[in-house]
């Protein structure tokens, strides 16, 4: 028991020490952008990428008491492909065609049982001699958002990647029913990029607001930026005129901070405003608006509410929340 | 020298250990409160209604069933707990709140109609398992060609025709195969097909779902709605209350003809929403030939399970009044067991045992609503409502009970609606001086409504399993269903029942 705690506790150091991302993939075009940008993010010995398909686990009453999985079954025995093993394959097809994956990549397979599923959990782990993985995992769990926290749970991750499945409602829809993403966001201890058309190029907006988180978010797009080749825009903004020297010394901090980096800011300005609607405003012209967030979880996060919450929800562009 | 060192590191582990804990307990607590919160909502709403002085006109119990009956509606509709954990929860509310004792309790769990759900599921599994489905469709493209709209006709009909005896669940779970098969034999592409794909799921998944109202054996619902006929009207010692015992045959009488007329209007609501890219199938069709042929000519074993099927079937509608239509569903599944034509495993993994409970345990609190005199009470207060814009009668009070259950057919899964709705509206029927049999055949019809939502009819959910719909594809096409059900049913309760004799 104990060694096997400790040989748990090795693997999530070592787990720690690599850039892992961990792309959901639900079949939509969206979430193949993601991955995408994943797969360039990731494109070095110290990164690898997982990716996730989370089937909710069927509940009997629905299907009148006949499980889906009698269905499942007859599916299979027609050589039919359930449409979690499809989307994971496009994925996996889709990486090797964008990195030249060798067909050298060990191949070891793991497959879990979960009563009343003709599935389980399955996962596939390719890995090359620089210890690079990929992984494809297939999981159920008694919601998609609760999927995919669990697996965080098991691996830590740099950055989770998902599409935006929709429907993000005021606050009694999301009392009622909050959207996966929103969920994910909500809960999730690391970073967290919702792909909304993900398009490259127009580079990243970093939103700061001069605080220590916001800072460190600064330093991390440094990083990133590097590793993806794309720019990078700073901006604040100022609640009333009277404060907008504070924003405009936010940015300039923002802007050395880079330059020691040696990554050349293409935009550094402020705004005078309401933080968010001023943010997303100014989002329209780039790719990514990237907000910082600052270690509230659960319920806190939730009702205090925060900027780059909003951001989040109403933005329509990319937003990466940065943890 | 050594100890010291031990305890001191003892000392950090354990603290390491209480953070640890307490860092766990405040995310569990916040995570969990936060999943189950509806469950919370509901419990404090229950309390809040037992702390309340009881409304004029009812009896403590009557508030009590009441109560329970609106926190299992909510349950029901936001599922934070498992659901047959609802149903023990209704089980503990009627012993402990209730005061029942404990044993009637249990009796009024099991009657002929859970029976009937819990045979008829087991026999579900048995038709699925002999894999006739593949010969099925081969028919169906001999009969109908290769154009499109033709086979999405063919297999509108043919699963209708099945579903309306076995059940949508059984036979959608059967064909979803043949439509997906149908549509990657035609491209591989999903984006190339996905009109394509939704006309045939679609036609599989309405062809179902409208059939589910043609006969009592086509689903849950309406062996709920049968049972609760006679427990409410049926008196053994009136020959005068004979007429609310409806038989197979009567049922279908009044509802087989509903489900034939709406078949034509699957295909043509289907192919006006979506525009499929192939008119034709042949080269689908022609794979599909090589498929079948590749099974060889019927086995021993495939005559065997096609005749033990029609033996049910005409058990059902010959000698059901007799023996319970629970006995005939046990008898077909004890027989597909015995033949060695399905494995009891296979039966099984393959039957939501829960769900089985938790129509015993919601029909038991709806003859506790009667018993209680909880339904007379909100039968009253719902026509009192409905008095001012005139839909306390007639044509107008069907319509509403239909409107009240499409509603809640599309929130909850059919079966339960009929549950937790039946009671009330046969006693409104009652109090309306309407006929409990009309009343009761267009809830049991308008559960079946549920076109709108992934989670509305069995088929529906079965079919979606499949990934090549979306859930904005069941809202598109959903309402055009529902509003030409809706009309076909209402005109039929109007011009054709009368001529039943009702």
């Amino acid at each position: 028991m104990a060694e096997t705690d400790i040989d748990l506790e090795r693997l999530y150091e070592e787990r720690r020490a690599r850039y892992r991302v961990l792309v959901c993939v639900d079949g939509s075009d969206e979430s193949y952008r993601g991955l995408e940008y994943a797969s360039q993010l990731a494109n070095n010995p110290n990164s690898d990428i997982i990716l996730l398909y989370v089937r909710p686990i069927d509940q009997g009453l629905r299907s009148g008491g006949l499980q889906v999985r009698v269905a499942r079954e007859n599916m299979l025995s027609w050589g039919l492909e359930l449409p979690g093993i499809k989307y994971l394959k496009k994925g996996l097809e889709q990486l090797m065609t964008g990195e030249g994956m060798a067909s050298d990549w060990g191949e070891k397979i793991t497959h879990t049982d979960i009563e009343g599923d003709p599935l389980g959990d399955n996962k596939i782990e390719y890995t090359n001699e620089g210890g690079r993985s990929i992984v494809l995992k297939l999981k159920t769990a008694s919601t998609i958002a609760a999927g995919i926290l669990d697996q965080y749970e098991l691996g830590p991750y740099d950055l989770i990647i998902l599409g935006d499945s929709g429907s993000w409602g005021g606050w009694a829809k999301s009392l009622w029913d909050p959207a996966v993403a929103e969920k994910v966001a909500m809960h999730a201890p690391c970073s967290v990029l919702v792909a909304r058309e993900l398009a490259r190029g127009k580079g990243h907006l970093l939103c700061t607001d001069g605080s220590d988180h916001a800072m460190r978010m600064v330093k991390r797009s440094g990083v990133v930026a590097g590793k993806i080749n794309s720019h990078l825009s700073v901006m604040s903004v100022a609640l009333d005129v009277e404060s907008e020297p504070d924003a405009q010394k936010n940015v300039d901090a923002a802007v050395t901070e880079l330059k020691a980096m040696g990554v050349e800011p293409v935009n550094a300005f402020t705004r005078v405003g309401s933080p968010f609607e001023e943010i997303i405003s100014a989002g329209e012209d780039y790719s990514f608006i990237v907000v910082g967030s600052d270690g509230r979880t659960g319920l806190k996060r939730f009702f205090m509410g925060s900027v780059a919450f909003k951001v989040m929800e109403h933005s329509k562009k990319s937003v990466i929340i940065n943890r | 020298m050594n100890q010291p060192a031990a305890s001191v590191r003892d000392e950090q582990k354990k603290d390491s250990f209480g953070a640890k804990l307490a860092k766990l307990l405040s995310d569990f607590s916040v995570h969990y409160m936060w999943e189950k919160k509806w469950f919370f909502i509901a419990m404090i709403v229950g309390a809040i209604m037992l702390s309340l002085p009881v409304p004029d006109g009812l009896s403590r119990e009557a508030w009590i069933v009441l109560t329970m009956s609106l926190v299992a509606t909510i349950l029901f509709v936001t599922e934070p707990i498992p659901l047959p954990a609802v149903a023990l929860l209704i089980i503990l509310g009627q012993v402990l709140l209730l005061g029942s004792a404990s044993s009637d309790v249990a009796k009024s769990l099991w009657n002929d109609s859970v029976l009937f759900i819990m045979g008829s599921l087991m026999l579900a599994v048995a038709v699925v398992k002999q894999k006739l489905d593949k010969r099925i469709a081969w028919i169906i493209v001999r009969i109908t060609g290769t154009k499109t709209t033709r086979i999405c006709f063919g297999i509108s009909v043919v699963s209708g025709l099945l579903a309306s005896f076995i059940g949508e669940h059984t036979v959608a779970a059967m064909m979803l195969p043949v439509g997906i098969t149908l549509v990657t034999l035609t491209s591989d592409d999903p984006k190339k097909v996905r009109n394509l794909a939704a006309v045939l799921l679609f036609s599989i998944a309405y062809g179902c779902s409208v059939a589910g109202i043609g006969t009592p054996s086509g689903g849950a619902r309406n062996a709920i709605m049968i049972g609760y006929w006679r427990e409410f009207f049926y008196d053994p010692s009136n020959p005068e209350t004979q007429r609310f015992i409806i038989d197979y045959v009567t049922w279908m009488m009044f509802a087989y003809p509903m489900f034939l007329i709406q078949l034509p209007f699957v295909t043509l609501i289907l192919f006006l929403t979506f525009k499929p890219e192939y008119r034709d199938l042949s080269r689908a069709v022609v794979k599909l030939r090589a498929q079948v042929e590749s099974e060889g000519p019927m086995k021993a074993a495939d005559w065997v399970s096609i005749i033990l099927f029609l033996l049910v079937l005409i058990g059902w509608i010959f000698v059901s009044d007799e023996v319970g239509m629970g006995t005939i569903a046990i008898l077909g599944a004890t027989a597909f067991l015995v033949a060695g034509l399905v494995r009891w495993e296979d039966i099984n993994s393959g039957v939501n045992w829960g769900v089985v409970f938790l129509y015993g345990a919601a029909i038991s609190l709806g003859i506790e609503m009667k018993e209680t005199g909880a339904a007379q009470w909100v039968a009253e207060n719902f026509l009192a409502m409905l008095a001012p814009i005139g839909a306390n009668e007639g044509f107008g009070l069907w319509a509403a009970v239909s409107v009240l259950t499409t509603a809640a057919t599309n929130m909850m899964s059919n079966g339960a609606a009929v549950a937790v709705l039946g009671p009330v509206v046969l006693k409104v029927a009652v109090v309306a001086q309407e006929s409990p049999i009309v009343i009761g055949f267009i809830t049991a019809i308008s559960s079946g409504f549920a076109y709108l939502t992934v989670v509305g009819t069995p088929a529906c959910t079965i079919v979606y399993a499949s990934g090549y719909l979306k859930t904005t594809d069941f809202l598109a096409v959903g309402w055009k269903m529902v509003v030409v059900s809706t009309i076909i049913m209402l005109l039929a309760a109007f011009v054709y029942w009368p001529f039943l004799g009702i």
